[in-house]
């Protein structure tokens, strides 16, 4: 943690100013900084708590699982112990986990390629460019759904792990997001690069990746989120049960009259983890301060 | 869309770039290259993914389609219909609603929360990844969960709101409650995504900044009036467009598992009713010219946005 | 043995590659065109697809595992004896009933060969021209053996799907908050007041008096149908002419409005929708549902003390109730339709005797619904299939005088979800409501074209 910065609305430790000064400002600064954990405090359980329920009610029965209740009256394991025995669940985690990996992976390269292209290389109709990619981003999904099943049959992408993967790496929105993130980092690092003679691979991959750390890790939770949690276009588009990915794998578990409102809970909660460890890993890199400084 | 977005040639600037400009013009041609290089995989993929079947779709709204493959050109058929069809606009109007609240609101929240886990506090990581928590789990899971909390006979969070005086409702069961949910669910699942965004967007203020505004005695709002905020100003602009887009096409998941559009059409989004259009009632080519409309909206907002902001770049030109 | 390496089935048509085209004139014509390629959904040789959301699948619940073992038998026997084999692909329920995956397989050609249809979206399946006659391979004397049930699955006199079970809609209570009411045998409502009175005796703070369907979708306006029918009112007449404004549709939106307004029958569906899980959590007294929920308690609580009894009449009506269900489908531009109708015809519609136990099989051992067929309900009823209480009072009391779901389309089916949903939860004007639907109703029976609606 070592990295992380302060602020200027609570910042603490004043380096120069004049003893009382900083006396009064520590204090002052430390009961703001006891408020403010305070409000930390109040928001994050008001934010949990709801995911809490789920817990808890994931080691309901079917009877208790509707009942309102924070605290199971009759605790039970067995919607976790059916959801890892009776069902290839671990097979269902590893697909999905297969494919948000790789897309992540891609995705981050192809788009911080793409964004620093936009945010630094001179060419004409950059603007243009940049319009046009930002444009695929307002797309109504429901009705390009039928069209993305025909350009996918046609490439031979139905039913197999490519068409799980490569129509999800494609998305304006990281491009997007980077090319902003570039547009505020300071040029003077990659113009000195530029003098020294090196090429734009070399500015881009040992200057310009390296200072977008915090953002990259933002978009990695995301993008691996996003495909943990795909559903739409896993259904469509496979048929094989060997392919079925973890939010396929929980809606199984409903049948058309009992709902089984215990097990998808259970199963959620097991799908939820990784993601939320993966979130506490990355999110000391995202708030990592940018080294604007001796790199190269 | 020629509009969106301008070069930031500051006139100070230009005369240096100029003569650089004339001591490399060799290396200009080198830099096209780069460029196109380094932006042919997302925009091969791009054009595959998401180009063509846009196109495609748009052209779709030209027919009346059977969903079993019999096409026939209408040629503004849809768009005729679509202007007379009362519950179109019906859903129209929820949206507005939905978007005109849910965007401001999400967008404070989200910021407000950015500031305060960018602080240095005890076990932050901790507070950060509560924030965060609601995001990780499917929409789907969302929607059964707050079936749950706001259950008219047991939920836990409508009887806590019962039990705080505030009277029984049905908070999924009548139209205008049934909205308000949706939007504060939405909140809730947002806000720690945006909250990412903000953070790393907070990241990259040089923090000389802030030890400048310090020495200088500024309080705590003076320090985010002058500085954060307009230094943040990439990436508010990204937010605010990306949850309109989103309030706009997003959320289908959640609708259908937590009010499938009811009580009485209250909830029933545009997004929704072109879903119901296009899968429940198999009518493409309607369904493609109601999206392809909201595109129009979506590309109107998103030049003003643009055009406001300056293409969300640093020079603020004031 | 013929079977391996040569396949009956004919080639299927290749499909126009439209992409490679398509890149540089996405604006060309020719595009919807290529949409329709004709292809299967299966991926693999000439092996017909079947698509349900029942098996293969192992669930939690052992009533759906019963029924997705009844559904691999069926497709083993006939794979057993025939040259093209049929191949289950399961979907979950939920993504087969609202999802996008059955209706973009349909649109791009690449439907299932056999696939299970509802009353709700005959008539889009039947005019979109991908429902085999299946009448050619009906045994003789299948069709009166279906009788009534079979109407709304016909077009003039041709078959087009072969329904698989006949799904009654009754009142369901518990038996032990009944006694605690003060209620007994005799109070058993047997109209309107009654049971607006009998649900609000049951009701208490946490659990509903009685449970009418909230959510909008198709299997609302399944659960409201009754009521209307009952005071002699219906969507469309006799004739297919528009009738839905009339006293008997205005009372029977009037009977759910009243019900919630006076907080008698709740906004949302308790347990969010679990019949068995809300009535044993005391959420729920008295619900309106249908005869699979018996399977549903005998499955996950089989000790479990409830009762059924028949939709209760208006003044002056006449009982009636809905009879929903769903039903094999052969799709026309599948790989080799006339195999899937073969298939559909044997499993369902032949004078055989293991075609008759089939049926009767499913409707009673694996789920518990009244056997579409006069012949496999009679042999259930001797097998002791109907033994059971509730079964026998589905059989004996609630079915006759069912009436099929109808088929309406999405225009009509929205129209009357509006108007229930307008009046039940948003409090609209129950006349204003009746109205507005009856409007868009006659404007859209006027320009409709295709197989008659009712």
């Amino acid at each position: 943690m070592a990295n992380e910065t302060l602020t200027g609305s609570s910042g603490s430790r004043g380096d120069s100013p004049p003893a009382v000064r900083a006396r009064r400002g520590i204090g002052r600064a430390r009961s703001a900084r006891a408020g403010l954990t305070l409000l930390a405090l109040v928001l994050a359980v008001a934010s949990v708590l709801p995911v809490l329920y789920m817990v808890s009610a994931s080691f309901k029965s079917r009877d208790t699982v509707t009942d309102g209740k924070l605290f199971p009256s009759e605790f039970t394991f067995d919607n976790y112990r059916y959801v890892f025995t009776e069902v290839p669940f671990t097979r269902y985690l590893l697909n999905s986990f297969l494919i948000s990996a790789v897309i992540t992976v891609v995705a981050l390269l192809f788009h911080s390629m793409a964004a620093y292209a936009l945010a630094r290389l001179r060419f004409p109709g950059r603007e243009k460019l940049f319009a046009l990619i930002f444009s695929t981003l307002l797309v109504t999904a429901p009705v390009v759904l039928i069209p993305l099943f025909l350009v996918a049959r046609e490439l031979n992408l139905l039913d197999s792990y490519a068409g799980l993967i490569i129509p999800a790496i494609f998305n304006a929105f990281g491009i997007f997001l980077l090319r902003q993130f570039y547009l505020g980092l300071p040029r003077e690092l990659e113009e000195a690069a530029i003098v020294d003679g090196c090429g734009h691979w070399r500015v881009y991959w040992s200057i310009v990746l390296p200072m977008s750390r915090p953002i990259l890790s933002a978009l990695a939770v995301f993008f691996f989120l996003a495909n943990w949690n795909a559903f739409v276009w896993p259904l469509v588009a496979t048929n094989d049960p060997d392919l079925t990915v973890v939010q396929l794998g929980i809606s199984t578990l409903q049948n058309q009259y009992t709902s089984n409102w215990n097990y998808i809970l259970a199963a959620a909660t097991v799908a939820a983890l990784p993601m939320l460890a993966l979130f506490f890993a990355f999110q000391r890199q995202i708030v990592e301060s940018i080294k604007t400084s001796g790199i190269k | 869309m020629t509009s969106l977005g301008t070069v930031p040639d500051t006139a100070a600037r230009r005369p240096a770039r100029a003569a650089r400009e004339r001591r490399r013009l060799s290396r200009k041609h080198r830099e096209w290259l780069a460029a196109a290089l380094f932006l042919a995989p997302d925009c091969i993929g791009l054009l595959l993914f998401v180009g063509i079947p846009m196109l495609l779709s748009i052209f779709l709204g030209f027919f009346q389609v059977s969903g079993f493959g019999s096409y026939r050109w209408v040629g503004l058929g849809n768009y005729e219909r679509m202007m007379s069809d009362p519950l179109f606009w019906d859903a129209m109007r929820i949206t507005a609603i939905y978007v005109v609240v849910l965007v401001p609101v999400l967008f404070a929240v989200s910021l407000g929360l950015g500031l305060l886990v960018k602080q240095k506090l005890p076990a932050v990581g901790a507070f950060r990844t509560a924030l965060f928590l609601p995001y990780v789990i499917s929409l789907v899971v969302v929607g059964l969960l707050w079936k749950f909390l706001l259950d008219d006979q047991v939920g836990a969070v409508s009887g806590a709101i019962e039990d705080a005086g505030l009277g029984h409702h049905s908070w999924l069961g009548e139209p205008s409650l049934a909205l308000a949910s949706l939007i504060a669910v939405t909140v809730w699942v947002m806000m720690g995504y945006y909250m990412v965004i903000f953070l790393a967007g907070l990241q990259e203020i040089p923090q000389e900044f802030y030890e400048a505004a310090k020495i200088d005695g500024a309080g705590p709002w003076r320090t985010f009036r002058s500085i954060t905020w307009p230094l943040l100003r990439p990436t508010s602009f990204f937010v605010l467009l990306m949850s309109t887009v989103a309030a706009l096409t997003g959320g289908l998941d959640l609708i259908f598992v937590l009010t499938s559009g009811g009580p009485a059409n209250g909830t029933s989004l545009a997004i929704f009713y072109i879903y119901q259009q296009a899968f429940i009632f198999g009518e493409y080519g309607y369904a493609s010219a109601l999206g392809s409309f909201l595109v129009l909206i979506m590309v109107l907002v998103s030049a003003v946005v643009f055009r406001v902001t300056r293409g969300g770049r640093f020079d603020d030109g004031e | 043995m013929l079977q391996h390496g040569k396949d009956a089935a004919p080639p299927p048509p290749t499909r126009r590659r439209f992409l490679t085209g398509m890149a540089g004139a996405a604006g060309a014509l020719a595009a919807p065109a290529a949409l329709t390629g004709c292809g299967s959904a299966g991926s693999g040789g000439g092996e017909l697809v079947f698509w349900n959301f029942y098996g293969p699948q192992h669930g939690p619940d052992p009533a759906a595992n019963r029924q997705s073992e009844w559904f691999t038998k069926l497709v083993a026997d006939w794979n057993a004896r025939e040259r093209v084999k049929v191949r289950l692909q399961y979907l979950p329920t939920s993504a087969y009933l609202n999802g996008s995956k059955v209706p973009t397989a349909f649109a791009t050609g690449a439907g299932p060969d056999i696939f299970l249809c509802s009353p709700g979206d005959f008539l889009r399946y039947y005019n979109g021209g991908v429902l085999e006659e299946l009448t050619p391979y009906l045994d003789k004397g299948v069709v009166e053996d279906y009788g009534s049930t079979l109407t709304s699955r016909m077009v003039g006199d041709k078959v087009y799907a072969l329904p698989m079970e006949n799904e009654p809609l009754a009142m369901f209570y518990d038996v032990g908050a009944w006694e605690k009411a003060g209620l007994s045998e005799g109070d058993i409502p047997g109209t309107w007041d009654q049971l607006l009175d009998v649900g609000d005796k049951l009701r208490r703070r946490g659990r509903a008096g009685l449970v009418f369907e909230t959510q909008p979708g198709y299997f609302q306006n399944f659960t409201w149908y009754p009521w209307m029918w009952q005071g002699g009112g219906d969507v469309l007449d006799r004739e297919g002419a528009p009738a839905f404004d009339s006293r008997a549709t205005r009372q029977a939106l009037q009977l759910w409005q009243d019900a919630v307004r006076h907080g008698i029958a709740p906004r949302t569906n308790p347990a969010a929708g679990d019949l068995v899980a809300g009535f044993r959590s005391g959420q729920a007294a008295l619900w309106q549902n249908g005869i699979w929920q018996v399977a549903g308690f005998k499955a996950a609580a089989p000790k479990y003390r409830y009762g059924v009894f028949k939709l209760p009449v208006p003044a002056g009506g006449k009982y009636v109730t809905a009879l929903g269900g769903w039903s094999f489908c052969a799709n026309a531009r599948g790989r080799d339709p006339e195999a899937a109708a073969r298939f559909c015809a044997w499993a369902l519609g032949s004078m055989r005797e293991d075609c008759v136990a089939r049926m009767t099989e499913w409707c009673t051992v694996a789920k518990s619904d009244v056997a579409p067929r006069t012949s496999a309900l009679e042999l259930g009823a001797r097998k002791g299939g109907y033994d059971a209480a509730a079964m026998r009072a589905f059989k004996d009391e609630i079915f006759p005088g069912g009436r099929a779901e109808p088929r309406y389309p999405p225009v009509v089916y929205k129209a009357i979800s509006d108007a229930v949903q307008g009046s039940m939860l948003a409090g609209r004007s129950v006349s204003s409501q009746a109205e507005r639907a009856a409007e868009s109703i006659a404007a859209y029976t006027k320009s409709y074209q295709g197989a008659s609606l009712i």
